[in-house]
């Protein structure tokens, strides 16, 4: 048991660490950059825009208040995907250091999936306005946004970890991971409800659909936000499952190999 | 005190791969392929001593003869392929001063930032921070990026954070061949300090009078093999026959 415990309680012990590289990461983002934090924020809003003109005006998916729902899993989405991919390549950009300071390496993706939560947290605040706009004003249920937070950074970890440790070994992971977050957009209900997998004509399409762990992680956002009302416990349940499931395998992957990057940088 | 250092028959086998498997289809095409073309390189082997809490050790060789490799796992980079390492008290997990820096950050957030790196918290560098830029001299510097330092000053405020972060263990990689004269000379003095404290310190450095000057003990590294243990002048001795000896060809090429 204190052997399992003995790589989390190094990693908590450069705790600070994790948060000077994410300090860093956003001072050297923003440097030079007149609008700074607004880009952070613009960026999911015109995506909002495109989406929206797209599914809701052009092809007309039949969601109503269409902008509140898209931007309700969008975020929870970004997130995943942003720190997927940017953490793919934080071992390898972080090789010079590697070579020469001894502590976990595990802080380097942790700091990518740190950088991305706060842009996430950044543009809940946009989201608020936009929903309260269009007739779904944040009220109580918002009180469960910050579980889904936890959720959505702790399965974010998970693959951060994972692909980070992979990308060493394999470097045609970068492209692989490109790909990959691209299929799964669109097999994730974040553009159409998760309602419409029931319409699907082949059953053993659903069943494969259902199967999306991040689906899950993702309705704890639309749920509360768009639906306005409290998850159930089947929803909850499920994302935990699927976040406690991605973890696992971030942190196996990962502690098992870790001694191993130094040899293939 | 601890401080406390044993390495046991220590060896370090790095794998070379002839053809670099870096791609999903070079691992699925080269599946047996690649396994022919794995060279061992061993960095080090049969390396056994132990320090003392207290000791300051020299460790003196040619390029390539693992003191590098030595001194990575110590510090904990690398993990040794045989033998045992015993590591009591904090040892400074850098191997290099100024190993952290980052260029686009000021000198301000670097000292925070290397601190931090070295297992300190923010409060602790913040305590310590006066100290640390009065040391390095650079008070008019130091909400500059570092990456408009010259070389100098680079190495003087990774002189002073090394400096003025007490691990149990500290180690000191080729401090002086940066900084003027005078700055050498303050920081010989500040490494007495730190020795005269009852820190353990890991010297090394190819300036064979500052090697004689500060360790009463010095080990000489050749081929990945310890090939002297023992007082300064005598080991010193060692190296340059050693030097003398092995033509500049047979070196090993790992640094």
């Amino acid at each position: 048991m204190i052997a399992v415990a003995r790589p989390f309680a190094e990693i908590y012990r450069f705790r600070e660490l994790v948060l000077m590289l994410v300090q860093r990461d956003l001072k050297v983002r923003y440097k030079r950059s007149v609008l700074g934090m607004f880009w952070t924020l613009l960026n999911p809003l015109l995506q909002m825009v495109v989406y929206t003109l797209v599914f809701s005006t052009i092809m007309k998916v039949g969601v109503p208040r269409f902008p509140v729902f898209l931007l309700a899993g969008l975020l929870p989405w970004t997130l995943i995907s942003v720190a997927a991919i940017g953490s793919s390549v934080s071992l390898i950009n972080n090789q010079g250091l590697i070579r020469k300071v001894a502590v976990p390496q595990a802080v380097y993706p942790l700091a990518v999936v740190g950088s991305k939560v706060v842009d996430l947290v950044l543009s809940l605040v946009p989201l608020a306005v936009i929903a309260a706009l269009l007739g779904r004003p944040p009220g109580l249920h918002w009180l469960f946004v910050p579980v889904a937070m936890l959720l959505v950074t702790l399965f974010s970890v998970g693959l951060a970890l994972l692909f980070s440790s992979l990308t060493v070994f394999f470097r045609d992971m970068r492209h692989l991971i490109d790909i990959l977050f691209q299929v799964w957009f669109y097999l994730t209900p974040v553009l159409y409800p998760q309602d419409f997998l029931d319409k699907l004509p082949y059953p053993w399409v659903k069943t494969f659909l259902l199967l999306n762990p991040a689906a899950y992680v993702v309705r704890c956002f639309q749920v509360p936000i768009y639906e306005g009302r409290f998850p159930d416990a089947t929803t909850v349940g499920l994302a935990t499952l699927s976040t406690a499931g991605m973890l696992v395998l971030g942190f196996t992957v990962f502690l098992r190999s870790e001694e191993r990057h130094i040899h293939y940088f | 005190m601890p401080g406390r250092l044993d390495f046991d028959d220590v060896g370090m086998c790095f794998r070379i791969h002839r053809e670099k498997v870096d791609t999903l289809k070079e691992a699925v095409i080269g599946r047996f392929r690649h396994l022919r073309t794995v060279d061992e390189f061993w960095a080090l082997r049969g390396v056994t001593f132990r320090v003392q809490p207290g000791e300051s050790v020299g460790i003196i060789g040619a390029n390539g003869s693992g003191k590098s490799t030595l001194l990575k796992i110590a510090a904990g980079i690398l993990k040794a392929t045989e033998g045992k390492v015993a590591v009591e008290g904090r040892i400074a997990p850098m191997i290099e001063l100024a190993a952290g820096f980052d260029p686009d950050l000021t000198g301000r957030d670097n000292v925070f930032l290397n601190g931090v790196l070295m297992g300190h918290t923010r409060r602790e560098m913040a305590a310590k921070f006066d100290h640390i830029v009065d040391f390095a001299e650079l008070q008019e510097f130091i909400d500059m990026p570092v990456k408009n330092y010259s070389s100098g000053m680079y190495a003087r405020l990774g002189f002073a954070i090394a400096a003025d972060v007490e691990p149990e263990i500290l180690i000191i990689d080729e401090v002086l061949a940066v900084g003027d004269e005078r700055f050498q000379q303050k920081c010989v003095e500040r490494i007495r300090e730190i020795k005269k404290s009852g820190c353990t310190i890991f010297y090394v450095s190819h300036a064979m009078e500052s090697v004689a000057e500060l360790c009463d003990r010095v080990l000489v590294m050749a081929h990945g093999a310890l090939a002297f243990d023992g007082p300064a002048e005598a080991a010193i001795a060692r190296y340059r026959e050693l030097q003398g000896l092995v033509p500049r060809s047979l070196a090993h090429g790992q640094a």
